[in-house]
């Protein structure tokens, strides 16, 4: 069992399955290959934070925990930045261990659009599983905050179904902290638990590690090299080779997976294509009692009623102090006197679940670059979000909402949601996040549109298998992790099976 | 130079007020030389990109051609409120960056916080696993 962080030696490790990149999706299948007896290597292109190293600011958390501090952006229309982890425990350090099953319909678009077999039964099993390894719970009523109550409130009073959220979280503390990692080791990122059990069997784990190429022997997979970075200053130290007996699984996320295959020489027609996200968008009610957003659990409250038709999830969201200036207009003065109402303000966002479609190709300097723009039918799904958004709002309580759209007042009341509904159609005017990623590696049959199969197998390579979520066909409408592990577990079983 | 180009243009931004202390106030000496020690090289060069069209561009809010370090207070506080909110997406954007940058520094200071309701926040670690 051992941990290797960054050296300026050269490192040669041999293993049976090599895994790149130790989130949601790698993470959790380095552990099924490690509980199914196997010698594991987890290689992470971040360094390993144990929850008394992560740090208490937000900007101590885009410095150690956000991949590039947060700064790549899907270049369309508006500049919309992309936001994942990378640490041991990848995005599931930031997260917020919202835990939702993937829908049924889902499963059978998959079935119908890629031809896939039916996932549904192994899914929901590992599904079932997890919640259960990861204690997958309510939020507890004390650990709420005023925000989410709110929301609930406003729902009910609107009559449309929503509820407490279940995340993987021992006995939240509500503390709001979720974004800058829980400290309090509550939130079960893969960082405190499957990262180190890999290590209790028997595996290697590489830290600062980022992987540059997959190497091949003829169309076999047979192992990773790179160079380790130094986290803070970015200096190179010594090279690491990792070779790999029976196969090599990536899962790197949507942005880097895609990549590292093309750099590595994989050719395939759908590499990098149907990226995918749900833009997420919020705004604020203002309460004549205070809110104190950042009191209670960093996100306690949804609702799906919306998911179908027109296409959106509701959540509540608290987001750092630090980041709440630049969320409201303006600047000088005038910016300071809006803040404050900052305890009176409710953040509540909609994740859409948008149909647009952009791809991820490597840039000059080796990065990542997404094309992503939404379309017209996405925005009027946004219009019509953050307009029930406000309805809610004012069916909580609120006074006044502040809608953060480019082109309209600052704060309407309740009878000029109007204004939202008709509100502009152009990405430019909105300020938004895509943190649910999805494409890049899709799944399915035919190797014209998609990368892999439905075991996760690179199509024309052998041991050569994709783990995370740019496997995902399509935009699921609810939170992606329980997806993306129960898929990673799913591959890593059907390749124990096949050995 | 730049510190001082910096400072003006932040302090513009969250300049101090009856109800909160100025970013000037906020730990901005030792955030800066840190931010650009630290900080991703595009997220710099964009702060950067943008601290300058924010100096350069008065004409385009309060009409006058002069840098915004000319500008008497009441322009500047007009100027930063409008700079922030111009049609154009591209300053806007460049902006939005500044903004956030100054977020970090500003909204974590203990008077900030306090202000908030919210306790100070502890020194961040410095330190990862390395065995
Ligand atoms: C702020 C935030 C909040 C979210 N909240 C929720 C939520 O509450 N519930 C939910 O279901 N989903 C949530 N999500 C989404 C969810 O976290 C992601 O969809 C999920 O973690 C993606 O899993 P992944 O394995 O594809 O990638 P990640 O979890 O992002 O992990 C990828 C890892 O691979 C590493 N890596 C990349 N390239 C290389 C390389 N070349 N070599 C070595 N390592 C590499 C990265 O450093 C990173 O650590 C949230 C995301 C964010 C950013
Ligand atoms: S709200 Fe606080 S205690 Fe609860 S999971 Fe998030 S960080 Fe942990």
């Amino acid at each position: 069992m051992s941990h290797i962080a960054f050296r300026d030696e050269a490192v040669e490790l041999e293993a049976d399955y090599v895994v790149v990149g130790s989130g949601a999706g790698g993470a959790t299948a380095a552990c099924e290959l490690a509980r199914g007896g196997a010698r594991v290597a987890l290689v992470e292109a971040g360094p390993w934070l144990d929850p008394e190293h992560y740090p208490h600011s937000t900007y101590g958390s885009m410095r150690d925990l956000f991949d590039d501090w947060g700064s790549q952006v899907a270049r369309g229309q508006a500049l919309w930045p992309l936001v994942q982890g990378s640490c041991i425990g990848g995005s599931t350090v930031i997260n917020c261990a919202i835990c939702v099953r993937t829908p049924d319909d889902i499963f059978e678009k998959w079935q119908r659009e890629q031809g896939l077999p039916d996932l549904r039964g192994p899914i929901l099993a590992h599904q079932d599983a997890l919640e259960r390894e990861l204690c997958a719970t309510e939020v507890p009523a004390e650990s709420l905050g005023r925000s989410s109550a709110l929301a609930l409130q406003g729902a009910n009073q609107l009559g449309y179904a929503s509820r407490v959220m279940t995340r993987y979280v021992k006995g939240c503390l509500g503390s709001g902290q979720c974004l800058q990692g829980c400290r309090a080791q509550r939130k079960q990122s893969l960082n405190i638990n499957f990262v180190p059990e890999v290590l209790s069997r028997g595996g290697t784990v590489l830290s600062c590690a980022p992987v540059r190429r997959i190497l091949f022997s003829n169309s076999r997979a047979i192992g990773v090299t790179g160079r380790f970075r130094q986290p803070r200053t970015r200096r190179r130290g010594g090279a690491f080779t990792v070779r790999a007996k029976h196969a090599v699984f990536v899962a790197g996320s949507v942005t880097w997976s895609p990549v590292l295959l093309a750099q590595s020489g994989v050719r395939m027609p759908a590499l990098g294509h149907y990226f995918r996200a749900h833009p997420g968008f919020g705004l604020f009610g203002v309460y004549d009692d205070p809110v104190d957003p950042n009191r209670g659990a960093t996100q306690g409250w949804a609702s799906v009623a919306f998911r179908e038709s027109p296409g959106f999830k509701m959540e509540t969201l608290a987001i750092p102090p630090e980041m709440m200036a630049s969320r409201l207009s303006g600047g000088g003065t005038a910016l300071l006197a809006k803040l404050r109402d900052y305890r009176h303000l409710a953040m509540w966002v909609i994740a859409v679940r948008a149909e647009s479609v952009g791809t991820v190709r490597p840039g000059l300097l080796g990065k990542p670059v997404v094309r992503y723009s939404a379309d017209r039918a996405d925005m009027e799904r946004v219009r019509k979000g953050l307009a029930q958004v406000a309805r809610t709002h004012f069916a909580a309580g609120a006074r006044r909402v502040l809608p953060v759209i480019y082109g309209l007042p600052y704060s309407i009341g309740p009878d000029e949601i109007r204004v939202i509904e008709d509100g502009p159609v152009d990405p430019r005017a909105y300020i938004s996040i895509l943190s649910h990623l999805f494409g890049g590696c899709v799944m399915g049959r035919d190797p014209a549109t998609s990368v892999v199969d439905d075991r996760g197998r690179v199509h024309g390579y052998q041991g050569l298998v994709v783990a995370d979520a740019s496997v995902i066909p399509s935009n699921l409408g609810v939170n992606p992790q329980h997806t993306i592990m129960a898929l990673a577990r799913h591959f890593a079983q059907a390749a124990l099976d096949a050995r | 130079m730049l510190n001082w180009l910096f400072f003006h243009v932040l302090s513009a931004l969250y300049p101090h007020t009856e109800d909160f202390p100025g970013i000037a106030e906020t730990g901005l000496a030792e955030f800066l030389p840190r931010f650009r020690r630290e900080s991703a090289p595009l997220f710099r060069l964009g702060f950067y990109a943008a601290a300058l069209v924010f100096v350069l561009s008065p004409i385009l809010t309060v009409y006058l051609p002069v840098p915004s370090f000319l500008l008497s207070r009441r322009l500047l506080d007009k100027h930063a409120d409008r700079i922030t909110q111009f049609p154009l997406y591209p300053l806007r954007s460049l902006l939005l960056l500044l903004k956030v940058v100054a977020g970090l520094c500003w909204g974590a200071h203990p008077a900030v916080r306090a202000r908030f309701g919210l306790p100070p926040l502890p020194a961040d670690p410095t330190d990862w696993r390395t065995q």
